[in-house]
């Protein structure tokens, strides 16, 4: 019966163990493999549009960059423009104050000259970045103010009443083609930095292309992660749903490969059950045989024996001690033999079929208060106790349990009658027996201050027809077997702990709630 | 016993020294009826039902009936005598080593009307058929209706 509970155990341990490591590993490469990808994937995608809006920033800055130049040459324009207006203004002042001295004109010149001179400045300020332009505008300057003094020294001449003067200075100073070659110089000047303005403008556009390029890069590149993505996790679902479905599958094969295994323990427990039951049966029969003609031989020798009182009386001559050997002696010795024999085997017989049946009993489990159950054994055995002046204590409170009162009877009067059994001669028996509740258990203990157990015998002593010690008491080592027997059959187990002549103490356990075999 | 005709004893066994050790503890006990011997089941049958001194045809019996045979078991012979309406007030003895409360529950459901458990103690066996016997000879049979 032990053994094959610890196959029980053994086997789904294993079975259990083998199926769970297959479907981990089925998980665990498909898992893997997925994540892996997905993983990969997504951060490849990620970087991508990292790197896209990067480029989408440095793009940016750069367009506002060229941005910046664009309305810089706009400012340049501007200035060039201005600067040839005020230069025109100034001319014209000039012109109408050397036909007119009108004091107004004197005022537009001056404002003009003023104008010329800031836009002059502005435009040198402006211009610092570009050297062609510089250059120019240096040249611009010096021929601007060259102007300026030149037209300054027309102007004071005519206020000072050198009219001729005034005139023939505006004749032959070369004022008027300064003044051409100053335009002239500026339309340079616009010319340039229209150039300028269309570079610009041609690498703005290409900046702005370059970012659309690099937008609509990144909007595909967008799309193509989302699009793989939501690809690999639907496949990566679908994956764990099938893992689930297998693993379920798996966990039902399991269940029922338990199944199967429970019932086929059980087909065979019953099966050496009935084993035992019939093989016990059939061996009662031709024992009732030998029994029965070994009782007829033994009449029939009585009748020898008769005859043979008969002829020692009558015809004593006839007799020799071999014949009388024979029938007072030999043949009422094999007589003996074979009775204590078959007495014996009887004995045994009825052991294996009394285990079968134990083992065939429907449980019928019931509140079992310990303490009153351990008392009543107690009491049947008072008086072989008080004979040999052992005491029994019962430590309270014992636990309370549900299980079959039959049972728990038998196994602990067989643990009382045993430790009342192998007492030590000459000590005072004293037999304690205690109980506590220890991880949903109920753990009942007896012990004895008898002679004990060699502990290489703790395992003998429970086996079928075994005996352990010096063998001075009848018995024929079924108790303790049985004894297991019923602790495995309540679902419990018992153990021993002893030393030679240091008393025993059996410990048994058992589910505080009996729970009935599911039947298969 | 029977007033005019003498009970036949048909006993039903598979094992011969049983048979002997109990046809002799019968002829122990004072009974001196006629014991037909059968050893399985189907010549048990035969005999019961179709051989001229079977107790179909022959008058009264009593049955001794052991459940281990080798080709049926007796309580199938039970049955059998026990739903015949020329049988069926035969008194059937189960002598069987079997003491399987189930096994004997089902006999007497079945009808038989003495169960008797073999004790392998051959005192005990001896006293056991030897008790029979003693009645034996005081129960009333009623005769076969067979013959009726």
């Amino acid at each position: 019966m032990a053994a094959s509970e610890d196959t029980v155990a053994e086997g789904h341990g294993s079975l259990y163990s083998r199926v769970m490591a297959r479907v981990a590993d089925e998980l665990d490469l498909s898992d893997r493999a997925a994540t892996r990808a997905v993983i990969l994937f997504v951060i490849l995608g990620f970087l991508g549009l990292l790197a896209g809006g990067v480029t989408a920033g440095i793009v940016m800055v750069d367009n506002q960059q060229r941005v910046g130049w664009v309305n810089h040459t706009y400012e340049v324009e501007r200035h060039i423009d201005r600067l040839r207006l005020q230069m025109e203004r100034l001319e014209a002042a000039r012109r109408g104050y050397l036909l007119d001295a009108d004091p107004t004109f004197r005022m537009i010149f001056d404002d003009a000259e003023a104008s010329l001179t800031h836009e002059v400045a502005q435009l040198s300020a402006l211009t610092q970045d570009n050297p062609a332009q510089k250059a120019t505008v240096e040249r611009l300057t010096d021929q601007t103010n060259r102007l300026r003094v030149m037209l300054g020294a027309s102007m004071i001449a005519r206020s000072l009443g050198l009219d001729q003067k005034a005139l023939e200075d505006f004749r032959t100073d070369g004022s008027v083609q300064m003044a051409r070659g100053a335009r002239t110089m500026g339309g340079a000047m616009l010319a340039e930095e229209n150039r300028l303005l269309s570079a610009r403008m041609t690498t703005q556009r290409r900046t702005v292309n370059i970012f659309y390029g690099v937008l609509t890069a990144s909007g595909v590149l967008l799309l193509l992660v989302a699009t793989a993505s939501i690809l690999l996790i639907a496949r990566y679902v679908r994956a764990l749903a099938t893992s689930r479905d297998s693993l379920k599958a798996l966990n039902d094969n399991l269940e029922q490969a338990v199944a199967v295994r429970t019932r086929d323990l059980r087909r065979a427990n019953d099966e050496i059950q009935r084993f035992a039951y019939i093989v016990s049966h059939d061996l009662r029969s031709p024992l009732v045989n030998v029994h029965g003609f070994t009782a007829e031989l033994e009449r029939s020798s009585q009748t020898i024996v008769a005859l043979l009182q008969r002829v020692e009386q009558e015809a004593p001559h006839l007799l020799d001690a071999e014949a009388r050997r024979a029938v007072y002696a030999d043949a009422p010795e094999a007589i003996g033999f074979i009775r204590t024999s078959t007495q014996k085997m009887d004995r045994l017989i009825n052991a294996i079929l009394r285990l079968s049946r134990e083992g065939r009993r429907t449980i019928t489990p019931e509140r079992l208060d310990m303490a009153r159950l351990v008392r009543g054994i107690a009491d049947s055995m008072r008086h072989r106790m008080d004979e040999i002046g052992a005491q029994l204590t019962v430590e309270t409170p014992m636990p309370e349990i549900v299980s079959d009162r039959l049972a728990v009877e038998q196994i602990l009067s067989n643990l009382i009658e045993n430790a009342v059994k192998y007492l030590k001669p000459g000590r005072p028996g004293r037999i304690q027996v205690r109980g506590w509740l220890e991880a949903g258990r109920a753990v009942i203990e007896v012990q004895d201050n008898g002679r004990g157990i060699d502990p290489k015998d703790h395992e003998r002593v429970f086996e079928l027809f075994r005996r352990a010690g010096f063998q001075d008491q009848p018995g024929e080592g079924i108790g303790l077997a049985h004894v297991r027997a019923l602790a495995y059959r309540l679902g419990g187990g018992i153990t021993c702990v002893s030393a030679l002549d240091a008393g025993a103490t059996f410990r048994l356990s058992l589910p505080v709630t009996y729970v009935a075999e599911p039947t298969a | 016993m029977n007033g005019h005709q003498p009970v036949n004893i048909i006993m039903v066994e598979d094992d011969e020294g049983h048979a002997r050790l109990i046809e002799r503890n019968i002829r122990r006990a004072g009974i001196s009826n006629t014991v037909h011997h059968l050893s399985d089941g189907s010549s048990a049958l035969r005999f019961l039902f179709e051989h001229p001194e079977g107790p179909v045809k022959n008058g009264p019996a009593l049955v001794l009936l052991d459940l281990n045979l080798p080709d049926m078991s007796g309580t199938e012979i039970l049955a059998r005598i026990k739903s015949d309406p020329a049988l069926r007030r035969t008194p059937v003895v189960v002598l069987t080593t079997t003491d399987d409360k189930v096994e004997i529950q089902r006999c007497y459901d079945l009808g038989c009307n003495v169960y008797i458990t073999k004790p392998v103690n051959y005192e005990n066996f001896a006293d056991a058929i030897r008790q029979l016997g003693l009645f034996l000879a005081v129960i009333q049979i009623p005769e076969s209706e067979g013959l009726g």
